[in-house]
């Protein structure tokens, strides 16, 4: 039996991603980590009932993930398929996870697949043509464009996907809804985690523009829900939650985060 | 000072930019300045520590109270003026009050801090009765509007003209934060306040800075007894021992003030004072504005083009890995498997800036690379140190803009924007001033931007041949007006035994230019 997946719909991306399957127009989610494109995939995928393959290219993709990659067995050669053609093989939902942290020749590769012909030339496996079954559909996601540091998909892979979903992080009301979804959250503690979304945001803020290394998302706001209902004072959540991460980088990173919450929380 | 301007500063503008959530937000610090927010400017005027009174831990604890004013300043008012004259320093006053609630609605968790900086300026604000003047009432107005007190005594219908100005304040600070009307509603109504206090608009305020009126007559345990006495008196803590204790003490930044003397600390350790023992010399004004060699767009467009260092990957055959190669294996070749190693860049580099008279006209442009390429060796976390040279009072300097062993930041910056070009180029005496914090960081390049004209050509080509015996890489990349200039130079430049020479007519170029080198 399949998990419900739980997913606020705050922006209407699932209908745009309808859309997009019905004309057969592949469709880019931009937006920065932890704001829930990979749950909107997935829910997607079981409206839709499709079979959903994932690939994070963050981890290092190698080509031959992609494509396949031959083997030795038994003293024989011989080939297996990887994830991009055994899903146009099948007619399933690929997921394209952080397509702009892929390499090069696994761009490459990509391209072919994706353009009108929906056609892999396997010169891995004695030039075999691939050719992707009709209900075949592709979703990716970037970091936003426009964020610091962020590599540029090549123009003509961005066209490849004509159809732009943005999914940034919601709005501090719509976060504690979500939140809501995934923790019980007693009348008392509301302005906690309202406080709890603001640190949140103040700590994005500085993350796009690299004052920080790095950037919470809304696990970390659920987090803070979740331990906030074993009773623990909200400043300690906060620390627990939101600043023991930044002492990686040192002690000043870290201060820096406790100033904000003491600023946010007190005592 | 406990606390290193620039640890400070680093703080401060990171406090800023969160409190204000203006990410441009610039930190100025200058001598026994009264704190002001500049939202046109997008800047924040802070005094030094020792403007405030009391105990280092303290006067920190003042300061960054200050900070979150003019922070709640930046992002809450349009409109500052100058608290010399009644009409801008009651304006500012008004805005004062107004930014204070609309700041605690957003950061709650200041109110200790609040209380405190309240207890301790009041112990530091003038007696009335020892205020003769005009200014005498808008000090009364400004003490009894933002602490509901007086200090000293009000004659004839003072106190009646304060007590009504100040519930007039009150109302239209309150009918403001209601209707979200900003400073420009609030300044149309001072002209009413200043009727009411009956006081003449251009009136002059002297400012005092608060340590010089808390003075010496005070022992410490008297401040905590005083400190106590007007936090129970005015926010009702006498039966809440422990959080009158907490806002006293303020243990709850003292962790924030331990690390940042921790810090300055290690820093004062990093040998700024012995690099200035080996004749380098350190620019030290912190009031001065970065942001004019901050090309925001020269700098992202620097560190996209090298993301791929960041995160890129290469692959290598070895006995065992992720894919099996089949043309190895065919071809009976010892490692038949590739494995993924994560590029990574250990060079470490050594930058020296001309700054000699030739570089006047492109001074700007010659920064805003310089800074974008700093800001790309940062990103890249490439460890470098950088330096320039120029003729500063008719003697040959050699500045020290980032040691190696200490991280790149916004007090680089404003060490590069202070050095004027001027002066020639004595090259060789300049890799002499160089040669022990080399022999010391033991950089694998040193890069040379220069106009190519040694003002001791001989001398040159001998200080490059030591350090390239001594296993550095010397590279010098000419810095031309045009085309046909830059190239003239780089033809100079080939004759000083460098090991590499390039020519750069496009100044934003640099920053590529010089990334590239470290791949080779």
């Amino acid at each position: 039996m399949m998990m419900e997946i739980n997913y606020l719909d705050w922006n209407n991306a699932i209908e745009i991603l309808n859309k997009a399957h019905e004309t057969g127009l592949f469709a880019l989610i931009i937006g920065p980590k932890g704001t829930g494109k990979t749950t909107l995939v997935r829910k997607f995928a079981s409206k839709t009932k499709k079979e959903l393959y994932s690939v994070n290219f963050s981890l290092r993709t190698r080509e031959s993930h992609l494509i396949g990659s031959k083997t030795l067995d038994k003293g024989d050669v011989s080939f297996v398929e990887g994830i991009l053609v055994k899903s146009m093989r099948d007619g399933s939902l690929l997921y394209l996870d952080e397509l702009n942290a892929a390499e090069p020749d696994v761009l490459l590769r990509l391209d072919e697949a994706l353009d009108d012909r929906r056609q892999l030339i396997l010169k891995e496996a004695e030039g075999q043509i691939i050719n992707a079954s009709n209900s075949w559909f592709v979703i990716a996601t970037i970091n936003p464009l426009s964020h610091v540091g962020t590599k540029e998909l090549p123009p003509q892979l961005l066209s490849r996907f004509p159809v732009r979903v943005r999914l940034d992080y919601p709005p501090e009301d719509v976060e504690l809804e979500i939140i809501k979804q995934h923790a019980t959250i007693d009348n008392s503690k509301t302005n906690d985690i309202k406080d709890a979304i603001k640190l949140a945001r103040s700590l994005r803020e500085a993350a796009a523009v690299e004052e920080l290394y790095y950037s919470p998302s809304l696990r970390e706001t659920i987090a803070f829900a979740k331990l906030l209902n074993k009773d623990l004072a909200p400043k300690e959540v906060a620390e627990i939650v939101f600043a023991n991460a930044y002492d990686q980088w040192g002690e000043v990173e870290y201060r820096k985060v406790m100033d904000m919450i003491t600023s946010i929380f007190g005592n | 000072m406990i606390l290193r301007n620039d640890v400070l500063l680093d703080i401060a503008t990171f406090l800023a930019r969160r409190w204000s959530r203006n990410p441009k937000a610039v930190i100025v610090l200058t001598q026994d300045k009264i704190p002001m927010g500049k939202p046109d400017k997008n800047q924040i005027v802070l005094p030094f520590l020792n403007y405030y009174p009391g105990t280092d831990f303290q006067k920190y604890r003042q300061w960054r109270v200050a900070l979150w004013y003019e922070s709640m300043r930046l992002l809450y008012s349009t409109k500052v003026l100058s608290y010399d004259h009644a009409f801008g320093f009651l304006l500012n006053t008004v805005e004062t009050k107004r930014i204070e609630l609309l700041g605690l609605r957003q950061w709650n968790g200041m109110r200790n801090e609040l209380i405190f900086n309240e207890g301790m300026s009041w112990l530091s604000r003038p007696l009335l009765n020892s205020i003769h003047g005009r200014h005498k009432i808008s000090e009364a107005f400004s003490q009894y509007f933002l602490t509901g007190y007086l200090k000293g005594e009000l004659y004839g219908g003072e106190f009646e003209r304060v007590k009504k100005a100040s519930e007039f304040a009150n109302n239209i600070v309150i009918e403001s934060i209601d209707n979200s009307y900003k400073t420009e509603w609030i300044e149309q109504h001072i002209s009413q306040l200043i009727k009411i206090l009956e006081l003449d608009p251009l009136s002059s305020i002297p400012i005092i800075a608060p340590r010089t009126r808390i003075g010496m007559s005070l022992s410490q345990s008297d401040v905590l007894k005083q400190l106590e006495k007007l936090v129970t008196m005015k926010h009702n803590y006498k039966d809440d021992r422990k959080a009158l204790k907490e806002i006293v003490e303020g243990n709850e930044i003292l962790s924030e003030f331990e690390s940042l003397v921790e810090e300055s600390r290690k820093t004062e350790n990093k040998g700024y004072e012995s690099l200035e023992n080996f004749g380098l010399s350190i620019p030290q004004k912190m009031d001065v504005d970065e942001t004019s060699i901050y090309d925001t767009d020269l700098i992202q467009k620097v560190k996209a083009s090298f993301r791929n260092w960041k995160t890129g990957w290469i692959e290598r055959h070895g006995d065992m890995g992720e894919e099996f190669d089949p043309e190895s294996y065919a071809e009976s070749l010892p490692k038949t498997f590739l494995i993924d190693y994560k590029l990574s860049i250990k060079t470490k580099v050594v930058i020296l800036l001309d700054h000699s008279s030739s570089i006047e006209d492109v001074e700007l442009e010659y920064k805003r690379a310089t800074i974008a390429l700093c800001e790309a060796l940062h990103y890249l976390g490439i460890k470098f140190a950088v330096f320039a040279f120029s003729t500063d009072e008719r003697r040959v300097k050699c500045w020290v803009i980032k040691p190696a062993n200490i991280k790149w930041s916004v007090i680089s910056a404003r060490r590069l924007v202070q050095i004027k070009a001027s002066g020639g180029t004595p090259l060789a005496e300049i890799y002499g001033l160089l040669q022990p914090m080399i022999k010391s960081f033991k950089p694998d390049i040193m890069v040379t931007l220069t106009d190519g004209e040694p003002s001791d050509f001989d001398s040159v080509r001998q200080m490059v041949l030591f350090y390239r015996k001594m296993g550095i890489h010397m590279v010098s990349i000419g810095v031309g007006r045009n085309l046909s200039d830059s190239v003239s130079i780089g033809h100079n430049l080939i004759y000083l035994n460098y090991e590499k020479t390039m020519a750069v007519s496009r100044l934003q170029d640099i920053p590529k230019k010089v990334i590239n080198l470290l791949r080779a």
